[in-house]
């Protein structure tokens, strides 16, 4: 990658440009208007205006290089059949201009009945949507792989820009901190959902593991046993039962998703039957949580006299070695292949059941991390801690771009999913949504997330 | 034809079996389930479970792996809205009520069914995406569980008596997916979950025919919903999770293929009926505090046994093809129906007589006699109407076993197992008619 990366396409140079500029005039209105000094108000704009310009370049052409054959040949059949008039621009951005257009007719329709939802945040917002838009379909088409991402950084980038618009306090440390304390407990959920995922399997045990770990940690902490081993113990059950999950869904992998729906819902039965005997409190345990599991995850944790908790950086940490893991090391690779296809890839030695009992093994540990991390955030054992999870997992990967199918992702694209999903989770709580229309949101919005990219092919287009 | 009947039918074996299991114990343990008003309960209770499985029923045989998670808050969904329409006065007819429950459940099945064929994403993501979406909207009508259902449905859940509405709406489901599968609809059904390819090309308009599935699924989710609301008289947002986990286990436990292509109404039905008893039957042990985590560990100890059976079936069906699960249905059917008559009939006979330690009263209890006055006698006297039954149930018995046996013999080309089985009983029949008939005291078989 050279120092100075441009794209080979115009139209992205100038589009790069074009925001790169529109973004530092954003700047500069902003700052005369705030009364800055006039010489420290152009120091950074144009310090905004060279930063961002490389960076989008730099996006642009990591995404663009490897596409490069596929977009010459499609240029060449492209240039045959350029008509001009209204009815070629119809006939090529239907689904972007029906779309477009649908959301404005929203918006009027908002706007004309309620007063109260006249206002700039609003009308930003409304725009940026339809830049989404206009992105998403736009853009996107030029990128053949990482598309996803793509869109997934694009709609992040967006979020952000609405909340900070439109919420007291979004960009403020706390709630960054929250945010990122949520999406690292998602995150290290997400890490097995997504082993998982590129193999071609579903784990829906995961939040009952992480309920069952989260009571279970409290219940041997309360038994005596001293916190650490704990701690470990119910990370190495967690994957004990991620084994389980393996070994009996080998043989059944497109029930994968029930089979491990019923090995969460009696390993959850179990716990919680364990934990009640002897106990008045059917099924909640009580009991208290040492400091240094408390320090891990709470809030107001520190590592090494940073105020933030270690969560955040295991998370970082996890990402990290998970990302560089899956795409150098033999087992990311194989990984890939087998979800790939899983015939040539068997034929070239590589032991399928050995690579879906690990993915589900690594899926369970980590989910039991998760429990026993939510343990220390919350201070006390609840079976339906995880219960969230159940689909947030899902979506994140979903969301994230990694095809479900198997073969296609990466925990990259993951982290993106799940930073979009907490972000926006912070925004609708920001703007005053109660849980219920967070969920009802959420559900809407995955469909058109991945109807942008991973749609399947015709039934016509498989024959 | 004969071949794929078989295939299809062998994996009712397993829910039959699970059935008879759970039967027995069920009505030994709770004797209360055989009376009138405990068979008409348990009907009004299992309804919901048992419309909920249908509805996963032929969007699973419609294949491309589809599991509506979100059966069961669409349940909910159609539940919260009957009981809000009718705090807001707005719909309380019972024509207003099915039609608005059976267009809710219909159209948001079209919707999904729009989203595979169309949008094209996977039927999970579109699943997924309707439990949450519908999770959130049953809480933001109904935040907590309340309200109240038309008056007309009051009466429905009393179940003093098996033949309620209820009964009828469970009839006319059962009835009419029978009907359906006498269809050629239903063969392109089958035939687009078996190969969705070959379907294609073999000139089904397949998109049609998803739709259809998707049409019947909302049907009995939204009738499936009415006997909901009639049971439990009001609304509740928060069912959902536990109905859709319920009925996908019922689901999988009757052998419908979440793959696509098989898939019965008999099987769907045993597997409701199997949870219901599970979850009856765990009612009848005093666990305490954890009830319901017991039900949950057996649930999910349920689902996995019965995934892992499913494998287990073809290579279990080699060596078994001649037992048809309609002769092991109506063996097992004779045994439990033996007990829920001992069952039902201890108080009338426990005691009755003067001696009831002897022995022989054990055998009026079981076989219905009037209680003997004079001791147990070997000359026990039938009524004309017990000499028919038993007659008759051991005829039947005989008459399938033997059916089956003449069938598979007839194709072997060795002589199995049991066809050694039922000429040894013959043998042994003939001698001990013999070893009776043939003592010098009674004359000899020839006089």
């Amino acid at each position: 990658m050279t120092l100075m990366p441009l794209p080979r396409s115009t139209f992205l140079l100038v589009l790069n440009l074009a925001l790169a500029l529109i973004v530092g005039a954003i700047g500069f209105g902003v700052g005369f208007v705030q009364g800055e000094l006039a010489q420290n108000v152009l120091l950074f704009t144009v310090i905004t205006v060279a930063v961002l310009f490389w960076l989008a370049n730099y996006v642009a052409v990591a995404f663009e290089n490897r596409r490069v054959p596929a977009a010459a040949k499609a240029g060449d059949a492209e240039a045959d059949d350029e008509a001009v008039g209204f009815g070629s621009i119809w006939a090529a951005n239907r689904a972007l201009i029906i779309a477009m257009v649908l959301l404005l007719i929203a918006y009027l329709i908002i706007t004309v009945t309620v007063p109260m939802f006249r206002t700039i945040g609003n009308l930003i917002a409304f725009l940026v949507l339809e830049a989404i838009l206009v992105f998403a379909f736009k853009v996107s088409g030029v990128f053949v792989h990482g598309r996803s991402a793509f869109i997934g950084l694009i709609v992040l980038i967006a979020l952000i820009v609405i909340s900070a618009f439109t919420i007291d306090g979004f960009l403020s440390a706390a709630n960054i901190k929250a945010v990122l304390l949520f999406a690292a407990f998602l995150g290290i959920a997400c890490v097995g959902q997504t082993l998982v995922a590129l193999l071609g399997g579903l784990d829906l045990s995961i939040p009952f593991v992480i309920g069952t770990a989260n009571i279970g940690l409290l219940y041997l902490i309360g038994l005596g046993v001293p916190s650490w081993l704990g701690f470990a113990a119910v990370i190495i059950i967690g994957g004990l039962i991620g084994f389980l999950n393996g070994v009996l869904s080998y043989r059944l992998q497109g029930q994968a998703l029930i089979v491990t729906l019923g090995t969460g819902f009696a390993v959850a039965g179990l716990v919680q039957i364990v934990t009640s005997i002897g106990s008045q409190f059917s099924g909640n345990v009580f009991g208290t949580v040492p400091s240094w599991l408390s320090n891990l995850a709470a809030m107001n944790g520190s590592t090494f006299g940073l105020s933030v908790p270690p969560t955040i950086l295991l998370w970082l940490l996890l990402s990290i070695v998970v990302v560089i893991a899956l795409r150098y090391s033999a087992y990311g690779r194989y990984i890939y292949a087998l979800g790939g296809n899983r015939r040539s890839a068997m034929l070239i030695g590589i032991s399928e059941f050995k690579y879906w009992v690990l993915a589900y093994l690594i899926s369970g540990a980590f989910a039991a991390l998760t429990g026993a991390l939510l343990l220390g955030w919350s201070g006390g054992g609840f079976i339906g801690v995880g219960d969230q999870y159940l689909f947030t997992t899902l979506a994140a990967v979903v969301i994230g771009g990694t095809s479900l199918a198997g073969g296609y992702g990466g925990y990259g694209f993951t982290v993106i999913g799940v930073l979009v999903l907490q972000v926006l989770s912070s925004f609708l709580i920001g703007i005053g949504l109660k849980y219920e229309w967070q969920q009802f949101i959420f559900g809407l919005l995955i469909l058109p997330m991945v109807a942008l990219y991973s749609r399947s092919p015709h039934i016509r287009a498989q024959v | 034809m004969t071949e794929s009947r078989g295939a299809q039918n062998t994996y009712l074996l397993i829910p039959i079996l699970l059935l008879a299991i759970l039967a027995s114990i069920a009505v030994i343990r709770g004797p209360s389930l055989v009376s009138l008003a405990g068979f008409g309960s348990a009907i009004i209770v299992a309804a919901p479970l048992i419309l909920a499985t249908y509805a996963l029923m032929p969007i699973a045989i419609a294949g491309r792996g589809t599991v509506d998670l979100a059966v069961g808050p669409l349940l909910a969904f159609v539940n919260v809205s009957i009981v809000s329409l009718n705090g807001l006065g707005l719909v309380t007819s019972p024509l207003g009520v099915f039609v608005v429950a059976i267009a809710i459940g219909v159209i948001y099945q079209i919707l999904f069914a729009l989203m595979i064929i169309v949008v094209r994403v996977q039927p999970i993501i579109v699943a997924l995406s309707g439990f949450l979406a519908l999770s959130g909207i049953n809480r933001v009508i109904l935040p907590r569980p309340g309200g109240v259902a038309p008056d007309w449905m009051i009466s429905w859940s009393l179940g003093n008596t098996i033949f309620s509405p209820v009964l009828l709406i469970l009839v006319l489901a059962t009835g009419g997916w029978l009907l359906f599968t006498l269809s050629p609809f239903f063969k392109h059904l089958r035939m687009m979950g078996y190969d969705e390819r070959a379907a294609f090309t073999a000139g089904v308009s397949i998109d049609v025919v998803r739709i259809g599935a998707h049409v019947i699924a909302g049907i009995f989710v939204s009738l499936g919903a009415i006997c909901y609301t009639a049971l439990i008289a009001s609304g509740d947002p928060m069912q959902g999770t536990t109905m859709s986990l319920t009925a996908v286990t019922a689901v999988v436990l009757g052998g419908v293929s979440l793959a696509g292509g098989r898939g019965t109404v008999t099987g769907a039905l045993l597997g409701a009926v199997n949870l219901f008893l599970i979850g009856y039957v765990l009612t009848t042990f005093q666990f305490g505090t954890v009830q319901g985590f017991v039900t949950q560990l057996l649930y999910g100890l349920t689902l996995i046994a019965s995934l892992l059976l499913t494998m287990l079936v073809p290579v279990v069906g080699r060596h078994i093809s001649f037992i048809s699960p309609f002769a092991a249905f109506m063996v097992l059917g004779i045994v439990v129906a033996a007990i829920v008559l001992e069952v039902s009939t201890a108080q009338t006979y426990v005691g009755a007589g003067p001696n009831p330690a002897v022995a022989g009263d054990l055998m009026h209890r079981y076989l219905l006699f009037p209680p003997a006055t004079d001791g147990p006698s070997l000359a026990i006297s039938l009524s004309p109407l017990q000499k028919l039954l038993f007659v008759a149930a051991a005829g039947i018995a005989t008459l399938v076993v033997m059916m089956r046996v003449v069938v598979v013999e007839a194709t072997a080309r060795r002589f199995g197992a049991f066809g050694h089985v039922v000429v040894a009983c013959f043998l042994l029949l003939l001698l001990a008619l013999v070893a009776i008939y043939g003592q010098p005291a009674r004359g000899g078989l020839v006089p």
